[in-house]
């Protein structure tokens, strides 16, 4: 049986030859098992060797393939020809600078999520050289959020991100209460100064958007909602400190 | 040279998720008239009975009406929104396990029915 055939844009830019993105078609074949990386990987082995793109582990663990589809934040590796019969245009992740083709320069991304600390702090009572327990409750608390493999599909999600580079947005939010919900951290004073800012936790309106397209189930609006909580209570007993 | 493109105005009616939200802070504006009316009744309150009269002339007008009724509809409609949303904001755990949100959800339309039911009560008990 011949291989069926869809019709795969893909937005390109070269900056050394455009000074604007354009759009160009593919005829890709494909059966159900094709996925949105696989038809990139046949457009650069078959078609257009010039073609530049992201990717490495094919399996929704590393976050590398993130891309706009029908211009919804998808992975490539996790979406598939077969739910787009009428063809399908795929687009760099929206809200960043555009290096080349389907490249984007995530810095601003990884800017943020350096500034909330991503990491367990050590406080005064850490054991420096014994392991540190934690019970399955204390667990459970935070484990939905630390499922975030920075593919930063929600950034592109996030109108409020490409209004303002600024806002610290959904995944490092998720991160700074992914940490603050940890028992065994105690650097939850020094990420309050970064939430509590307009561009932390406040930049936030609850479109929600972020956590339709996140690709692990991680919800960062919720998570970036329940900052807003402790940013308030925060708020409220720094008012009682002397 | 990277290329950076920018957000367009009309940003918010290519999806229809953006669209919806759009449509629940949107929710604000026929809100906003509702509390006008308040306003413009407490006024009318201190100006006389002239004054209250023709503050419920215009409460009677069919546009005013209308107007009213969209902030009720408005009113439900992000109150919807707010109740769904508030179990993944608020999770209450007990004995260490969430709550269903769900049943967040029916309890605060629950109290909702509960505070209305009671505010017709006391405002019919006076009249």
């Amino acid at each position: 049986m011949p291989a069926r055939l869809l019709d795969v844009s893909v937005q390109r830019y070269r900056p050394e030859l455009h000074s604007e993105p354009y759009v160009i078609s593919y005829q890709v074949p494909y059966d159900d098992s094709t996925s949105v990386l696989d038809a990139l990987n046949y457009i650069k082995e078959q078609l257009d060797g010039s073609l530049s793109y992201r990717w490495s582990c094919r399996m929704a663990i590393c976050g590398s393939c993130g891309v706009m589809i029908n211009g919804i934040p998808k992975l490539g590796c996790k979406t598939f020809l077969r739910d787009y019969p009428k063809g399908l245009l795929i687009e760099p992740l929206a809200h960043f600078a555009i290096e080349k083709d389907l490249i984007v320069d995530m810095s601003v991304f990884l800017q943020h999520l350096n500034a909330v600390k991503p990491y367990l702090i050590a406080g005064k009572d850490t054991p420096g050289d014994k392991p540190m327990k934690q019970t399955p409750a204390q667990m459970v608390k935070y484990q939905q959020f630390a499922g975030c493999i920075n593919c930063g599909l929600c950034y592109s999600a996030c109108p409020q991100f490409g209004l303002n580079p600024e806002f610290l947005g959904p995944a490092a939010l998720t991160l700074a209460q992914r940490y603050n919900m940890d028992s065994r951290d105690a650097g939850t004073a020094q990420r309050m100064p970064q939430l509590n800012r307009p561009e932390g936790v406040w930049g936030c309106t609850f479109v929600g958007f972020c956590s339709t397209v996140c690709p692990k189930g991680v919800d960062p609006a919720a998570a970036v909602n329940q900052g807003k909580v402790a940013s308030a209570t925060d708020f409220v007993i720094s008012m009682f400190r002397p | 040279m990277s290329y950076k493109p920018e957000l367009s105005r009309n940003w918010w009616l290519k999806h229809h998720y953006y669209s919806r939200y759009m449509l629940r802070e949107a929710t604000v504006l026929p809100l906003l008239f509702f509390c006008g009316c308040l306003l413009g009744a407490l006024f009318s309150l201190t100006q006389g009975e002239a004054c209250w009269q023709q503050w419920l002339m215009f409460m009677r007008h069919p546009l005013v009406v209308a107007l009213n009724l969209l902030a009720l509809i408005a009113s439900l409609y992000h109150a919807k929104t707010f109740f769904e949303l508030f179990p993944r904001v608020m999770p209450i755990r007990i004995a260490g396990k969430t709550l269903p949100a769900s049943l967040m959800i029916a309890a605060q339309w629950a109290g909702t029915v509960f505070t209305a039911l009671l505010l017709l009560v006391i405002i019919g008990g006076m009249i």
